[in-house]
C-alpha cells in the first residue's frame, strides 16, 4: 500500500503541469502569459524613464528586464531587439536614496522587486502593472559616455560649406 | 506612343526636389540645437551630416535653370521622389545611433516616420538619445503636415496644385493652395501650442514627472497624436503613462489630426452645423461606432477583461488609435495579438477604414467609404423605386456636391487598391511563415499607416518583409496616384521615344 502511494505521488509530480514557480519571474513571461503569474511576484531589471511621483504618495515608473538592463546598446551591449518592459508602482519611501531612472547615457538602478502582478486591475481601467511591496537595489545606476563622431561633423561641415559657397555663385536670372 | 522624358523633365523636377530638400535640411536644424543644449555630440555630428547631404542637394537642385512650369507628371514624380529620398537621407542618425541593426532598419523607421506609420525597429529605445527621439517624432510632423506644403509655405512657385494634390490631399479650403497651405500650418501651430501645453501640464501635475521630461513627453506625444504618427518616447507606448487623463488628452489630439482640414475651417470660421451634415462625419462617426461594438463584444468574449471599466476603456483607446490612424498601444503587443476574433476583427477593419481625407491620417478614409456606401444605396433605390423615379444623388462635403458614376467608380478603384495592397502585404507575410490573421493586421496596419503591431514587425524579421511593410506605407501614404505616375514616368524614361 505504502509503495503504491509512493508511486502515485511521483506519478502525480510527473505528470502535473508546469506551474511556474511564484518566485522570480522573467518580465516577459509577464506580458506574453500574464494569466499564469496571479499574486506575489519577484521581478528583476533596470528602472527607466521617469519617476512619476502621484498624490497618493506612489511612485510609477519602468522596469525592464532585458539585456540592455544590464549593458546598454551605448556602452557595447548587443543588439537583441526592442526592450521589454512593465510599469511598476512604488511607494515612494521606498524609492529615497536611488539613483535616477536610466536613459541616454544613463544605466538606472538595477533592482528586484517583489510585489503583487495586477493583471488588468478593474480599479485602474484595467491596466497591468506590479503593485511593488519590497524593493531592494541589486546595483546603483552608472553613468556612461558616447563620443562624437569626428568623420561625420567633417563631412557634414564641407557640404554645409559647400552648398553655402553653391548658393551664393548661383547662376541669377538677367 | 509614349514620350521620352527630356532633359528639360528632369531640370524641372531637381528644381522642385532642390526646394523640398532644403526646407527638410532647415527643419534638421531643430533637432540639431536640441542635440548641441542636450550635449549629445554623436547625434549632433550626424545630424550635421545630415544637414549638409540635404542642403548640399537642394542648392544643387535649385541651381537648375528651368524654363519649363511644373506640370502634373512632373509634380507626381517630384512628390513620388520626395517620400523616398526625404527617409533616405533622414535615416542617416539613425544608421550612425547605433540603435538600428543597419540600413534597411533604420531606412523602415524612417519611411514609418514619415508616413506617419508608427511601426519601428529601434533597439533598446529606453536609452535612446533625446534628440534622436525628437526627429523621430518631428518626422511624424513634417509627414503629417505635408512636407510640399511646407515647401509651398516657404517658397511660392509654380506647379503648387500638383504637387498639393499629388501629396493626396485633394480639398483646397482657400482659393490658393499657398493660402491653403498657410492655414493647414497655421491649424497646425494652434494645436502644437494647446496641446503640449495640455500634456505637458497633464504629466507634470498629475503623472508627477519632472517639469522638463513632463514637456519633453507632451511634445513627443503630441507629434504622434496630432499627425496621427504611432511613435512614443517610451518602449511602452501609451501605456507607459498610467493615466486615463493623460490618455483622454492625447486622444482628442488623435481625433484632431483624423479629422480633415476642411472641417478645422469650418470650425474656425464658426460653422459647427457644416461640420454634423459633412457626409465624412456621418460615415465617420457609424464606422467607429460599429468596429467599437464589434471589439468591445469580441474582447468581452474571450473574458479577458473581467470589469466593464477595464474593458471599455482599453477596448475605446485601442480602436480610436486604429480609426484615427494614430497606432498608440496601451496594452503590449503578445497580448493584443491574443485579442483575437471578434475583437480582432473589429481592430484591423477600423485600421483599413482609416480616417478623412485631407487629414493626417492613412487608410481608405471615410469619404470614398461614404460615397461608395451611398453609390450602392442609390444603386438599389433605382432598382425597387418604379420606372421614371428620380433619386436624389446630392451629398454635403464643403458644399453641397453631385455624387456622378465617374465620382463613385474613383472612390471605388481606389478603395478596392487598398483592399489589394492589403492582400498582398499579408500574403508575402503568410509566405514567411506569418499566420494569416497575424500577417493581414501587420500588413494593414503597414498599408493604412496605423502603427499597430501583433509583435510581426521586429528586427528579426525578414528583409523582403521589411522593404514590402516600406512599400506599402508608401503606396498607403500617397494613396496610389503619384507612385503609380512615377513608375510611368520611369517606364517612359526606358522605353519612350
Amino acid at each position: 500500500m505504502r509503495r503504491l502511494l509512493l508511486l502515485l505521488a511521483v506519478a502525480v509530480l510527473l505528470l502535473a503541469p508546469a506551474v511556474p514557480a511564484l518566485g522570480q519571474v522573467p518580465v516577459g513571461g509577464l506580458l506574453t502569459d500574464p494569466s499564469l503569474y496571479q499574486g506575489e511576484v519577484t521581478v528583476e531589471g533596470e528602472l527607466v524613464g521617469d519617476y512619476g511621483y502621484r498624490s497618493d504618495g506612489t511612485v510609477w515608473t519602468q522596469l525592464n528586464d532585458d539585456t540592455y538592463a544590464r549593458e546598454p546598446l551605448l556602452e557595447g551591449g548587443p543588439r537583441t531587439g526592442g526592450n521589454i518592459g512593465i510599469g511598476v508602482r512604488i511607494p515612494a519611501a521606498l524609492l529615497e536614496g536611488l539613483d535616477p531612472p536610466g536613459g541616454y547615457r544613463k544605466r538606472g538602478p538595477l533592482v528586484q522587486l517583489t510585489g503583487v502582478w495586477e493583471y488588468h486591475d478593474p480599479d485602474r481601467g484595467g491596466e497591468s502593472y506590479l503593485d511593488v511591496e519590497q524593493l531592494s537595489l541589486i546595483e546603483p545606476g552608472r553613468e556612461f559616455g558616447e563620443g562624437v563622431s569626428v568623420p561625420a561633423s567633417l563631412a557634414g561641415v564641407a557640404l554645409i560649406v559647400a552648398a553655402g559657397a553653391l548658393w551664393l555663385r548661383r547662376p541669377r536670372p538677367g | 506612343m509614349l514620350i521620352k522624358p527630356v532633359a528639360e523633365d528632369f531640370r524641372v523636377i531637381a528644381h522642385s526636389l532642390g526646394r523640398i530638400f532644403v526646407v527638410v535640411g532647415l527643419a534638421g536644424l531643430v533637432p540639431l540645437a536640441w542635440a548641441m543644449a542636450g550635449r549629445e555630440w554623436h547625434p549632433f555630428s550626424s545630424f550635421l551630416l545630415m544637414i549638409g547631404i540635404f542642403l548640399f542637394l537642394g542648392v544643387l537642385g535649385l541651381r537648375q535653370p528651368t524654363g519649363e512650369r511644373l506640370d502634373w507628371s512632373h509634380g507626381m514624380v517630384v512628390v513620388a521622389l520626395t517620400w523616398l529620398l526625404v527617409p533616405l537621407i533622414g535615416a542617416i542618425p539613425f544608421v550612425l545611433s547605433g540603435h538600428w541593426g543597419g540600413e534597411v532598419d533604420a531606412l523602415f523607421d524612417a519611411v514609418s516616420g514619415l508616413t506617419t506609420t508608427g511601426l519601428a525597429l529601434v533597439q533598446d529605445l529606453d536609452h535612446l538619445a533625446p534628440s534622436l527621439n525628437f526627429w523621430r517624432h518631428l518626422l511624424h510632423f513634417l509627414g503629417g503636415q505635408g512636407i510640399i506644403i511646407a515647401a509651398l509655405v516657404v517658397f511660392a512657385g509654380g506647379g503648387a496644385l500638383t504637387l498639393y494634390l499629388g501629396e493626396a490631399r485633394d480639398e483646397r479650403i482657400l482659393p490658393s493652395v499657398t493660402s491653403t497651405a498657410r492655414f493647414i500650418w497655421k491649424v497646425s501651430m494652434v494645436h502644437l501650442v494647446l496641446g503640449v501645453t495640455t500634456l505637458g501640464l497633464v504629466a507634470w501635475q498629475v503623472l508627477g514627472f519632472k517639469l522638463p521630461r513632463a514637456f519633453f513627453h507632451g511634445l513627443m506625444i503630441f507629434f504622434a497624436g496630432f499627425d496621427t504618427g504611432g511613435f512614443a518616447p517610451q518602449s511602452t507606448s501609451v501605456g507607459y503613462y498610467h493615466s486615463a487623463v493623460f490618455e483622454a488628452a492625447a486622444g482628442v489630439l488623435m481625433v484632431a489630426g483624423a479629422m480633415s482640414f476642411g472641417l478645422h475651417y469650418a470650425l474656425w470660421t464658426g460653422r459647427r452645423r457644416a461640420v454634423f451634415e459633412n457626409l465624412e462625419t456621418r460615415t465617420i462617426l457609424s464606422t467607429f461606432g460599429l468596429t467599437m461594438a464589434m471589439t468591445l463584444a469580441g474582447l468581452a468574449a474571450t473574458g479577458l477583461y473581467t470589469h466593464v471599466a477595464g474593458l471599455g476603456r482599453q477596448g475605446f483607446f485601442q480602436v480610436l488609435s486604429a480609426h484615427t490612424g494614430t497606432g498608440f498601444g496601451t496594452v503590449p503587443a503578445p497580448e493584443l495579438a491574443a485579442w483575437g476574433g471578434l475583437a480582432f476583427g473589429g481592430l484591423a477593419i477600423a485600421m483599413a477604414l482609416g480616417g478623412m481625407a485631407s487629414s493626417t491620417a492613412g487608410g481608405v478614409k471615410a469619404l470614398r467609404i461614404g460615397i461608395t456606401v451611398r453609390a450602392i444605396v442609390n444603386q438599389i433605390r433605382e432598382v425597387l423605386l418604379p420606372e421614371g423615379a428620380v433619386v436624389g444623388t446630392g451629398f454635403i462635403q464643403a458644399g453641397r456636391r453631385r455624387l456622378t458614376p465617374q465620382l463613385a467608380q474613383a472612390a471605388m478603384t481606389i478603395s478596392l487598391l487598398y483592399v489589394a495592397l492589403f492582400v498582398v502585404g499579408a500574403g508575402v507575410g503568410m509566405a514567411y511563415g506569418i499566420p494569416l490573421d497575424r500577417a493581414l493586421f501587420e500588413s494593414v496596419s503597414a498599408g493604412a499607416n496605423v502603427g499597430l503591431s501583433v509583435g510581426v514587425t521586429d528586427p528579426a524579421m525578414p528583409v523582403m518583409l521589411k522593404l514590402v511593410y516600406m512599400a506599402e506605407m508608401w503606396l498607403g501614404r500617397l494613396e496610389f496616384v503619384a507612385v503609380f505616375a512615377f513608375l510611368g514616368f520611369l517606364y517612359a524614361w526606358m522605353r519612350g521615344k
